[in-house]
């Protein structure tokens, strides 16, 4: 019986630990998983970017809590049931109510700069969307800081939780729709708060509770309905809400998956015909009408999807840029890198292919095309004897098999961000990578064509001259001696550019054929070998384009002198009605005889004398793009880079991105004239929400100063170090979940798969770590700084070769790459739960209480920061540099730590909070 | 109530908002092609103006400081296309919440994912294609039917498409309710609720064509119905920070017909001026705020 007594408290205290933590684990994951909900919400209403600002709002409301926590420490030990049961009841009702409201109050992102009122209503939903995450990380605070001496335990069960619902999110798109999938983070929370509530032997309470998760769920699905507020309100700039505008629109089919929401339109509406020739309206007898369905992925496209042509109307393919190989090439074996809409497989059956391998990494895509009731409307494609479909990413496949091409095409692949209203998107484009364009000349047979087709909308520049410098670097790396006899270039102004690269060089005759299909296309032509090009017009074009959107127009517009003198041209009026009546018209923008600062006085530019023949009819854009390809097959394009207005420096594995074309150097210059970067919002956004998470952080750290901690505070041995400390491992942890997300969109070919997985494994391995960590509590001292020498030389290490590693897993199967990806993640991870919960439980231990509940913002405040710096820091120094920021943040933690475990003096705890 | 039904009386309620927006006087007197504002003085332009056309002297101040702008940023390149803009309420045609931002530079919400484009957008634009009088100009995308209006006062030809019905009739009700005031000149625009791909076949071709619809090709109908020599003018790029395309059908001697792509400025790289904000004759900073 004597050893029974102690057996049975053993049970005792287990039955209620373990629904303990589990509840910790729910609720944690319930908090990860609204995160994870908000963001599909943002993704579907507006635009991603916004989603990702999610991850920083959800630990702000961690950093607030605990300054919260930290400020009142007294009053929270005493009432610590009351305060926890009050903040997990209002988990559920302020979920609803705050997602409810937030589509009551929808933010147009298109008028952010331009429209004050719009700023307003996006910080509304931020703090709309704050409350749920404050309150659930209140309840969290308290429960850590309830069993704080066993902190590794709770910390494992809470990163565990959060982990695992990661994965349970993951899961759960296949079921729920993004205007149903917040019931995911409901559902973890009411069994979360049963859980706490049976732990705590209070019957009524889990009862209520598990009421009121029926309830929240129920006001979730429809109280929108009865208040007539949509479920999501989708922004009206958004392709789909064009679609749904047409008369005669239709949905004719809709896939729900973490490969997003997919949904197909039909409307007699819709025209695709991307970067078709001007010509095509005199010489193609007519363009085949009512034939394309749009295809929309989380509401943004569309992808043209098209029916099979009869005979008669095929000839609409010659017209359109993706047909150039073709030109040159009969009976090609064919590489389609990106299925998308299928007009590029199309293209390339009805351009004679013999065989056309297409590849496409978005399972719902293919699922789509295959569906039977979208056959009448694909043309079967996928079907076609001819097609073979791969059905993972195209590079990836394309830098593994043995297989060789005549043809590789990528054609306006992910590029439908370049028209569309919301600008860019801070994403990974891979497959327009220096590594990626390599891999496609490699996989090239002898005398093969690489053909990359891409928007050319903007002026100036920007776009274009990343995927020339990148190709032009590619194709020197493949082949140093004939790359400059390798490429033909082609564009229209403000449509599209198409880049060919012959493996061998192009031959005269066929540079003849491309030279007259170009011509009865009206395609200007951009580079071929041999092409002058003259070069005293370099300088001038690189400072007029600077000029033009950095010089001092201001002082031009600031004089009214020269506004009076173009307005008082009144005897000019009349002008000719001829071919072009602005040519000849002397009140013409350039009209500027009186505009001293107008290009025609730069001394440095051109002058009639000094330019080609052809110059007067040849937009800058093209001249620039001329000039661009001279550089960089001839040499000296690194000078020209450094001088033009924007980033052209080319994408690689580590700096993957279209997006954030200002050089950084010029960002203070951009804040007078927004109006032109309002393409480039998502990345200036980002810079904004660096500088308001800079900000907060510093809030929260001075906020118990201003509340007259101070004197306690001052008491407190090693408070900068374990400040610096904790600041350390929030900015470094942050940065490595991140960073890889980007960086494992290589092997996994999509951002939500990706995220999920690192956010899964990261927690879980690290909740693992923090687990084990109890068992070098003692000694810390001796082991900690060798965790961080640790943790430090993995991450260096993954900074240099995850790349090739990565690209090496994306060549098998799914579920192995998972494996692998799993793999790569645990020893970093493990090892990263070992300082925070290490240093958590020895402030405990040092009745550093205070500093306990405070550290645990300051961590917070930092991953904010460290969240909104990895775009900046991927954009601007590559993803490597991401994870060496990271990784000297885990060595500077190593000094930070022995002020952790310096004994806190007596006398601290005789003092009052 | 079905959606497009809730759509159509969204915009009848819209259309509803927008004249209880238009006065109530008439026009004093009607628009002649010789009606000609002042332009040397802001109060003398008022005076005649509420004389004239009987308009709010407040809209009337800010458009005279919006059309000064405008002349310092080249956005107005003739007298008849100054008078045009002058003469054009641009107050009728935005949604009343943002009544108070009509005259900024900025573009402005219209609802159904449709912008009214900033005046100086929509200058550039009309002196561009320099529409002379009786030349036959088509519209794609009438949205708030502003730029119609304007083009209205150029020539008495005007046709403009609209592919959002609820659009189409709110601007068609507010063109009507205008022309009831005395807005005659509203007469010269022919409205049409259908997809502008297919252009207006029975009224081309056109002197002169403005496409503000989204599309990545220029569609061939609108190229065969624009004349010989005529101009199509088309924003590309980002409400905004759009850059407008220029295109030219020329035809060669032998028949044929090229088309050329441009920009407006004639290949000159033109130096982009912030849109600074005036408060009487004084700049006070922009509109980035």
């Amino acid at each position: 019986m004597g050893t029974q007594v102690p057996s049975q408290a053993r049970l005792a205290s287990a039955a209620r630990i373990v629904p303990l933590y589990l509840a910790v684990g729910l609720i944690a994951g319930a908090v990860i998983a609204l995160q994870i909900s908000i963001m599909r919400v943002f993704a579907v209403g507006s635009w991603a970017h916004f989603g990702s600002l999610v991850v920083s709002l959800a630990m702000l409301g961690f950093s607030l809590a605990s300054v919260v926590i930290f400020l009142f420490k007294g009053w929270f030990e005493q009432h610590w049931r009351g305060s926890a049961t009050v903040a997990l009841l209002l988990f559920g009702p302020l979920t609803v109510a705050s997602n409810l409201i937030a589509q009551m109050v929808p933010f147009n992102a298109i008028f952010l700069i331009s429209d004050p009122v719009q700023k307003w209503r996006l910080f509304a939903n931020f703090l709309l969307y704050l409350l749920p995450f404050l309150s659930g990380a209140f309840f969290l605070g308290i429960i850590f800081l309830r069993n704080r001496e066993g902190f590794g335990r709770v910390y494992f069960a809470d990163l565990t939780g959060s982990g695992l619902a990661g994965f349970v999110v993951l899961l759960a798109m296949y079921l729920f729709s993004p205007e149903n999938l917040i019931a995911v983070p409901l559902l973890l929370w009411g069994a979360g708060g049963i859980l706490w509530f049976v732990a705590d032997r209070n019957r009524n309470n889990a009862t209520a509770i598990a009421v009121l998760a029926a309830i929240c769920i129920a006001a979730y699905h429809f109280l929108p309905a009865m208040l007539g507020t949509p479920d999501i309100a989708v922004s009206q700039y958004k392709g789909v809400s064009y679609a749904r505008n047409f008369p005669d629109a239709q949905r004719i089919y809709r896939n729900i998956s973490p490969f997003g929401d997919l949904q197909v339109y039909s409307s007699s509406y819709m025209h695709f015909a991307p970067g078709l020739s001007d010509n095509a309206a005199f010489t193609l007898p007519e363009l085949p009408p009512n034939i394309y369905v749009g295809m929309y992925l989380d509401g943004d496209g569309p992808d043209g999807i098209m029916r099979e042509l009869p005979a008669n109307e095929a000839a609409y393919f010659r017209f359109l840029p993706m047909y150039y190989p073709y030109v040159l090439k009969a009976h090609p074996k064919t590489f389609v890198v990106q299925f998308g809409g299928g007009i590029s497989t199309m293209t390339a059956l009805h351009g004679g292919s013999d065989s056309v391998t297409v590849a496409e990494s978005n399972p719902a895509v293919l699922q789509a095309f295959r569906d039977p009731s979208l056959r009448d409307v694909t043309a079967n494609i996928l079907n076609d004897p001819k097609v073979h479909v791969v059905d993972y990413d195209g590079r990836l496949f394309l830098s593994h098999t043995p297989e060789r091409f005549d043809i590789v095409d990528l054609s306006l692949a992910d590029s439908v961000g370049l028209s569309n209203p919301g600008g860019f998107a801070i994403s990974e484009k891979y497959s327009y990578t220096q590594e990626a364009m390599l891999s496609y000349m490699r996989a090239l047979a002898d005398g093969g064509i690489l053909s990359v087709t891409l928007w050319n909308k903007e002026e100036p520049p920007k776009s274009i001259l990343k995927l020339y410098s990148t190709i032009g670097a590619a194709a020197k790396e493949f082949d140093p001696g004939n790359a400059a006899n390798s490429v033909f270039v082609v564009s229209t102004y403000l449509s599209t550019t198409t880049v060919l690269f012959k493996k061998g060089g192009f031959t005269a005759a066929e540079l003849t054929k491309l030279r007259d299909y170009t011509r009865s296309m009206s395609y200007d032509e951009i580079y071929s070998p041999g092409l002058p090009f003259d070069t005293t017009q370099t300088q001038s074009i690189l400072d007029q384009y600077h000029g033009s959107i950095f010089g001092d127009a201001t002082a031009d517009a600031a004089n009214p002198g020269i506004g009076t003198a173009a307005a008082s041209a009144p005897t000019a009026t009349g002008s000719p009605t001829g071919a072009d009546p602005t040519a000849a018209d002397p009140t013409g923008p350039d009209a500027g005889a009186a505009d001293p600062t107008g290009p025609s006085a730069d001394p440095t530019g051109p002058s009639a004398g000094q330019s080609p023949p052809d110059t007067a009819s040849v937009v800058p854009a093209t001249t620039l793009g001329r000039l661009a390809w001279h550089y960089l097959m001839n040499g000296g394009w690194d000078d020209i880079a450094q001088q033009y207005v924007f980033d052209t420096r080319p994408l690689t594995n580590d700096r993957p991105y279209f997006a954030a074309y200002v050089k950084t150097g010029d960002l203070g210059k951009t804040l007078d004239r927004l109006d032109v970067f309002q393409d480039d919002w998502g990345y200036l956004l980002l810079w904004a929400t660096l500088g308001i998470a800079c900000i907060t952080a510093a809030s929260l750290i001075l906020l118990p100063m201003i509340f007259g901690w101070r004197v306690v505070f001052s008491r407190s041995r090693g408070k900068f170090g374990t400040i610096v400390y904790f600041a350390c491992l929030g900015l470094g942890y942050i940065m490595v979940e991140v960073g890889l997300i980007s960086r494992f969109t290589l092997a996994l070919s999509n951002p939500t798969v990706s995220a999920s997985v690192l956010i899964a494994g990261m927690l879980v391995f690290s909740g693992l770590g923090s687990l084990v960590s109890g068992k070098i509590l003692d000694s810390a001292r001796a082991l900690l700084p060798m965790v961080f020498v640790g943790i430090a030389v993995l991450l260096l290490g993954y900074g240099m070769f995850l790349g090739p590693v990565l690209d090496w897993i994306g060549a098998y199967p799914y579920a192995l790459r998972l494996l692998f990806c799993f793999a790569l993640i645990a020893p970093p991870a493990f090892l990263m739960g070992f300082p925070m919960s290490t240093a958590m439980t020895w402030l405990a231990r040092l009745d550093k209480d205070h500093l306990f509940v405070w550290a645990w913002g300051i961590n917070g405040c930092f991953s904010v920061i460290g969240a909104a710096a990895v775009p900046i820091i991927a954009t601007s120094f590559g993803l490597a540099a991401v994870l060496e920021t990271s990784s000297a943040a885990y060595l500077l933690a190593i000094p930070a730590f022995f002020a952790v475990v310096m004994p806190a003096r007596a006398v601290t705890k005789s003092v009052p909070a | 109530m079905n959606r497009r039904d809730l759509l159509a009386f969204s915009a009848s309620a819209l259309a509803l908002s927008f004249s209880s927006a238009i006065a109530k006087a008439a026009v004093p007197v009607p628009f002649d092609w010789a009606m000609t504002p002042p332009t040397d003085d802001r109060q003398k332009f008022i005076d005649w103006m509420i004389a004239n056309r009987g308009e709010d002297a407040k809209y009337l101040g800010q458009r005279f400081d919006r059309y000064q702008v405008m002349l310092r940023n080249k956005d107005l390149w003739d007298k008849r296309t100054e008078s045009g803009f002058l003469l054009t309420p641009r107050e009728e045609f935005v949604l009343k919440p943002n009544l108070s931002r009509v005259y900024e530079s900025a573009f402005l919400d219209i609802n159904f994912g449709v912008t009214i484009s900033g005046p100086h957008l929509v200058g550039r634009m009309t002196s561009t294609i320099n529409v002379q009088q009786g030349e036959k100009v088509l519209e794609i995308g009438t949205g708030s039917g502003y730029q119609s209006a304007f083009l209205s006062h150029l020539t008495d030809k005007v046709y403009t498409i609209e592919i959002i019905k609820p659009l189409a009739e709110r601007t068609r009700g507010i063109y009507d309710a205008l022309i009831a005031k005395g807005y005659s000149e509203l007469k010269n625009i022919n409205t049409k609720n259908a997809d502008g791909y297919y252009g207006w076949a029975d009224a081309g071709p056109f002197d002169k064509i403005i496409i503000t619809a989204g599309i990545d090709h220029i569609p061939p109908d609108l190229l065969q119905q624009l004349k010989p020599g005529g101009i199509m003018v088309i924003p590309v790029g980002p409400p905004g920070a759009q850059h407008v395309l220029k295109v030219n059908k020329v035809q060669a001697a032998d028949g044929s017909f090229n088309i050329t792509r441009s920009d407006i400025y004639n290949g000159k790289i033109v130096p982009f001026v912030p849109f600074t904000k005036l408060e009487g004759d004084k700049i006070v900073g922009n509109h980035n705020g």
